[in-house]
């Protein structure tokens, strides 16, 4: 009698130890899944210092992303010459699409074809829900969107998402580029190359004044840059 | 019946000399191509590029230089390219004798950045006939530049 009234006992309350361990855990993964923020934020450096105006990665894109012909999603700006012959060099900066985490693009879009995909911060397009009406072109304070002649819709650089990216490769342009000039990463993670990179050197973005967030750092190259 | 026939033998022997004439006037090609070096240089001399053509007045000892102790070694004879070539400003100082730096600056930029670190013939071929560097599409002109700037870059 005594016996099986403490195997009673005993039972109840494994299984009550059992029941209330069982639910922590379900809430434990509960609030994993309920995580808002995303672990994943792309950002790319373009290191003028290293870059060599060879406009490969002009090329590189054009292909992969099936870009037409007088229409481009990046675009290496050249200045210069600067110094006296034969002691001469140029600068190039890249332009295209800086992925602002608040994108004015994003922000006036009619048709909601402009989005930021949460999963990875890229800036996008859908193409079937442009209108074509080129609000975005107009709020573009990069001015780097363009309507396509072939889809009809406003496009831009999208760090290869639909293409490369999907693949599990980097963007045509950062896997083109001779000199490694360019780096594409995560900053969500601290080994990531991109954040060693941005964390060892001094950068710059374009017209963070305007509060838009954008995330194409570069790397500015030597003197002679002064232009107005 | 006859004299067509006699016409017409006319008209072809006519043809024939003159496609034979044009024939002839083709081959023995420009005057440079008969310079005495290219009695050992056959093979490798042959200079059919733009700056072959006679009315450039060119000899093979405008770029090359006098042949002075060659083909005995060490000798005077300017050498183009990367590999066994003449030093870089012996080799520049010939090119810019025609090609100066403002018209060099003004053809391609590429001119401005490579003015002391390449040779001329690191890109440009004369004798071939057409050099590469001309009419290049952007792939592969920016192939040619990752063929060397490849890694690091200064």
């Amino acid at each position: 009698m005594e016996n099986s009234k403490r195997r009673f006992l005993k039972g109840t309350c494994a299984l009550l130890a059992g029941a209330s361990g069982a639910s922590l855990l379900a809430t434990v993964n509960a609030s994993g899944s309920v995580k808002a923020e995303p672990d994943v934020k792309y950002a790319l450096i373009h290191d003028e210092t290293k870059c060599i105006g060879c406009r490969a990665c002009e090329v590189a894109c054009r292909e992969v992303n099936n870009v037409p012909e007088g229409v481009t999603r990046l675009e290496i700006k050249q200045a210069g010459p600067f110094g006296e012959y034969p002691n001469q060099f140029y600068h190039f900066s890249r332009k295209s699409c800086q992925h602002c985490e608040d994108a004015p693009c994003v922000n006036v879009c009619p048709t909601g074809a402009a989005f930021i995909d949460k999963q990875t911060g890229i800036v996008s397009v859908d193409a079937w829900k442009c209108v074509g009406c080129q609000y975005c072109i107009a709020a573009c304070p990069y001015q780097v969107r363009f309507i396509n002649p072939v889809t009809r819709a406003a496009d831009k650089c999208d760090f290869c998402r639909e293409t490369n990216l999907a693949q599990g490769k980097q963007p045509a342009c950062v896997a083109i580029c001779p000199t490694k000039a360019l780096v594409f990463g995560n900053l969500k993670d601290p080994t990531s190359e991109v954040v060693q990179v941005l964390r060892s050197n001094p950068t710059q973005r374009a017209k963070v004044d305007l509060g838009t967030r954008p995330k194409l750092f570069r790397i500015v190259a030597k003197s002679g840059e002064v232009t107005l | 019946m006859s004299k067509r026939q006699w016409l017409w033998s006319l008209r072809l022997g006519a043809a024939a000399l003159l496609l034979s004439f044009s024939a002839m006037s083709a081959e023995p090609a420009n005057q440079i191509n008969s310079d005495a070096c290219m009695k050992c240089h056959k093979r490798n001399g042959q200079m059919l590029g733009h700056h072959g053509q006679d009315a450039m007045k060119m000899s093979c000892s405008s770029c090359h230089g006098e042949k002075g102790d060659h083909p005995k070694k060490p000798n005077d004879m300017v050498v183009f390219g990367m590999q066994e070539a003449s030093d870089l400003p012996v080799q520049l100082r010939v090119c810019q004798k025609c090609h100066t730096k403002k018209k060099l600056s003004e053809a391609d930029w590429t001119h401005n950045v490579h003015a002391k670190k390449v040779p001329c013939a690191a890109c440009h071929k004369l004798h071939s006939p057409t050099d590469p560097m001309a009419d290049m599409t952007l792939k592969v002109r920016s192939e040619l530049c990752s063929s060397c700037h490849t890694g690091k870059q200064e």
